[in-house]
């Protein structure tokens, strides 16, 4: 990965801008090395880079504030959440002011009869939905970091999770942003209604990665929580029988809640870690959350469970009660960090495919592992056809990890070639950047690219995310695992 | 003054470069079902883009579809029913609403209008639905955003800011949607003369059901007759839910039990009735201004206390009311909308009134300067549909 070498004149006035910054804030300005080394980077490990000052506004008025400063000086400027981002999307720059908004955390307000919560940036995904559980209702979009991520971060990222197969992600969850201009002005972008007045800038704010803007505040729809909720677990003998089953459920037109697929090596992984209760010796298992009324999920329940023998299925079964349903998904959110105790090294994919390509791709995948010489482990979203494949290695060995790499590459190659795409809820950031033209002819970027200048005419905003540098040296897209640890050990992975 | 007709996205490209030589915007136009839509513009040339029709893709068990940019709304559905899917923007015919055929509008205009239906409430909007595209942009490029997949955070997501652009980003050429099967069945529920403020209270109850209603809209009696709902009393509320039969019967009971005291009448032109409502009936037959609010649901009863309308009704559980009211209530109504959070569009009135009075709620400055901007990043010399949505870009 080729980064753009700091500005040297940023660096030497380094001391007014503290101070400058340091007017606008009377506190929440780190500069101490010791300080900045907790913001040096975010959940993609493999690159660190401290910025050249964090802040920490608590108001959107100090967020402006900042930002009119550092458009004026012309200082790049990085917006961090709770910095979980699995593609480097709060990575800063040596030459940037990194805007921390974790402390910007207040739930504005929970509008019951409208049916959302207004939230500041900071508050966490998680803290949505435990805001009006009580009263029946959750935030559907569930990424696997939601007991640490935030709204702002959701926002830049789209972030999805499991449950995003039925209730869509944070775009279709989104009713409004107040959006803080590069520039400092600020612009309410949607509200509480369902269509907005004019363009839909909402909709490309969403997902944007933090270069158009940032958020300060969010309106979220909430949605009643189902009646019955049950979870099934199909085993299969043969991995593309699994992504038949898959296929097969779509194609019968069932939308599942969620619907996971883990290969064997993740299942054993998982078994010794934690003891879910799966199936020893399958090669690969789904589990399926189905949600609606009684009818309708007893419904779903015997179809699928015809639909997973037809495919192959050996054992199906249904969690009894809410304990086993707890367990069995348990297992499923353990599934990264139990991988992680095993290899000494991973690199975590993230491509989409069309969902009836699941058999072949799978079984392109595990060709490619023997081709490599390098193990790979297969847990995703099997829905939405969400694939995040973990390739195996060991950074220690000699050229392991440009292998790895390789394999990686390979992998997000096949998925662009079936029709699908490089990242389906990580987001591109600085992990996937230069495998954009795989995906984008120049022509494709230039468009998205003016939209960015139309937003932010002197690139302040995340630079050097998302778009490809003109002479950038193509890399793998990975989330690097070292020694088995994982960026926060303590959250569940998907 | 001058039509042209394009056969292929090939012409197009040799249209739009030939456009940029000359500085001569088009009115770009589709089967012309919405013509009246948008502000009245007095564009000379004409870019008739009809020829980029037929169904490029169809691959039901992926739940996805994908089309030229001109293609028969009708064509696409009639493809889907056959598989028993649907599209979930549950896109309505305004056709009839501004003088055209009924039923002959096309994917394209569909999308760029945001003709979403009754069962948005349910599925999303138009903008939830577009996965990707390909079109056509100011600079004489064909180009493509979005995907084929479901889930999908490559790049910026385009696909939301050609909807409801109303032609103004660029030419779309092709679309790729995301489908929804189909029900089987639906229920609809009717509660009789019942006052919109109570009305709208048992929708928003609904609304915050699990029973996942596909169609929650209030009728007042001076609109009942467009809607054949016989006797209403003061108004009718209405509810539609979707399913196989027996979850069907369920969620019937359900909202039985959820609305006890109300009488809830099952009646069997739901369907029918949904898509009248779509279509704006209570204003076919007639020729006065229509005016929409979108508005936070909670705030419908007071809006349309204070809009004071002679006729109207109500869509997506409130969240959409469609005013008989005079283009020159333009003030009065904008400021109804902002108090309550939301906005007001001209939905219909004669070209004058849509070449003086703002259709789409005017921006505040910063925000409209970046809607000029968003404008330009994609169509620098404002030749496509220039000041169908604001006057000078």
């Amino acid at each position: 990965m080729l980064f753009a070498p700091p500005d040297p004149d940023i660096l030497a006035r380094r001391g007014k801008i503290l101070a400058g910054l340091r007017g606008i804030l009377s506190d929440g300005v780190v500069s101490e090395p010791a300080g900045l080394a907790a913001f040096d980077g975010d959940a993609l490990t493999a690159y660190r880079q401290a910025p050249l000052a964090c802040v920490l506004p608590r108001t959107r008025d100090e967020v402006s504030a900042l930002l009119r400063f550092a458009s004026a000086e012309g200082i790049p400027v990085i917006p961090r959440g709770a910095g979980t981002s699995l593609s480097g999307g709060a990575l800063p720059r040596a030459d940037a002011i990194l805007i921390g908004l974790a402390r910007m955390n207040r739930i504005v307000e929970i509008d019951l009869e409208n049916r959302c919560v207004v939230a500041e940036p900071g508050v966490t995904n998680l803290a949505i939905s435990r805001a009006v559980e009580q009263d029946g209702f959750y935030y559907a979009p569930d990424p696997s970091s939601q007991i640490a991520c935030t709204v702002g971060g959701n926002v830049a990222e789209n972030s999805g999770g499991i449950h995003c197969l039925k209730y869509g992600i944070t775009t279709n969850n989104l009713l409004g942003v107040e959006l803080a201009l590069p520039g400092g002005e600020r612009v309410q972008l949607g509200g509480k209604t369902m269509q907005p007045g004019g363009l839909d800038l909402l909709g490309v704010v969403a997902g944007s990665e933090g270069l158009l803007g940032i958020v300060v505040e969010a309106t979220l729809r909430i949605l009643p929580k189902p009646p019955v909720t049950r979870t099934v677990m199909a085993a299969f003998r043969d991995v593309p029988c699994a992504g038949l089953c898959v296929a097969n459920v779509i194609a019968a037109g069932i939308i599942p809640a969620a619907m996971e697929f883990m290969d064997r090596r993740c299942i054993d992984a998982v078994e010794d870690y934690c003891r879910p209760g799966y199936p020893r010796g399958a090669e690969g298992i789904l589990l399926i959350e189905l949600d609606g009324v009684e009818a309708e999920v007893t419904d779903a329940v015997a179809q699928i469970e015809q639909i997973a023998r037809a495919a192959g299925a050996y054992e199906f079964r249904a969690a009894a009660d809410e304990a086993e349903r707890a367990r069995l998904w348990a297992g499923r959110k353990a599934a990264f960090p139990a991988m992680g105790r095993l290899a000494p090294d991973m690199l975590c994919m993230d491509g989409t495919i069309p969902r009836g390509k699941l058999p072949d791709v799978l079984a392109r995948m595990a060709e490619m592992s023997e081709r490599h010489g390098l193990g790979f482990c297969n847990v995703f979203h099997a829905g939405d056809g969400n694939l995040h494949p973990l390739i195996i290695f060991d950074v220690m060995k000699p050229g392991e990890l440009a292998r790895a790499e390789e394999f990686g590459a390979e992998i997000l190659k096949l998925c662009v070639d079936v029709g699908g795409v490089l990242t389906g809820e990580h987001g591109v950031g600085v992990e996937k950047r230069d495998l954009m033209p795989l995906m984008f002819s120049d022509t494709d970027l230039a468009q998205q690219g003016r939209v960015k200048c139309a937003f932010d005419g002197a690139s302040l905003l995340n630079p050097g995310k998302v778009f490809p540098m003109l002479s950038a040296c193509v890399e793998q897209g990975h989330m690097h695992v070292t020694g088995g640890r994982v960026p926060y050990p303590n959250l569940p992975r998907f | 003054m001058a039509h042209f007709a394009i056969a292929d996205e090939t012409q197009l490209v040799e249209a739009v470069r030939a456009a940029r030589e000359t500085r001569e915007p088009f009115e770009i136009v589709g089967r012309g079902t919405k013509r009246a839509y948008g502000r009245a513009t007095s564009i000379a040339n004409t870019l008739d883009v009809s020829a980029l029709s037929g169904i490029l893709a169809y691959e039901h068990d992926e739940l996805v579809i994908a089309a030229r940019a001109a293609t028969p709304l009708s064509e696409i559905e009639a493809l889907l029913n056959q598989r028993q899917q649907r599209l979930g923007f549950d896109p309505a015919d305004w056709g009839p609403l501004f003088g055209a055929r009924a039923n002959a509008g096309t994917i394209g205009g569909a999308l760029s209008a945001n003709t979403d239906g009754p069962a948005r409430l349910r599925f999303g909007a138009a903008r939830d639905h577009l996965l990707g595209y390909r079109a056509v942009n100011g600079l004489g490029e064909v180009y493509k955003a979005g995907g084929r997949v479901v889930k999908n955070v490559t790049g910026f997501d385009l696909s939301k800011l050609m909807c409801g652009a109303m032609g103004t980003l660029g030419v779309l050429t092709e679309v790729t949607l995301r489908v929804y099967p189909r029900a089987p069945e639906s229920a609809t529920l009717v509660v009789r003369d019942i006052a919109p403020e109570e009305g709208f209270a048992v929708l928003r109850r609904a609304w915050s059901s699990p029973f996942e209603p596909t169609g929650l809209a209030y009728i007042p009696d001076c609109a009942a007759k467009s809607f054949a709902l016989g006797d209403c009393g003061k108004g009718a509320a209405l509810l539609r839910v979707e399913g196989a039969a027996e979850p069907l019967k369920e969620k019937t009971a359900a909202l039985r039990t959820l609305l006890k005291g109300r009488a809830l009448e099952r009646v069997d032109n739901g369907e029918a009735i949904f898509a009248r409502i779509g279509a704006g009936a209570a204003f076919l037959g007639h020729d006065g201004d229509i005016w929409r609010l979108s508005v936070p649901q909670a705030s419908a009863a007071s809006c349309i206390e204070r809009a004071n309308a002679p006729i109207w009704f109500a869509d997506w559980a409130g969240g959409l009311l469609w005013l008989g009211l005079p283009a020159t209530s333009a003030t009065a109504l904008r400021a109804i909308g902002a108090r309550a959070g939301g906005h007001a569009t001209l939905f219909r009135a004669s070209a004058e009134s849509r070449a003086t009075i703002p259709v789409f709620q005017p921006e505040p400055a910063a925000h409209a300067t970046l809607t000029k901007s968003v404008k330009a990043a994609f169509d620098p010399l404002a030749l496509f549909n220039p000041g169908r949505m604001f006057e000078g870009h």
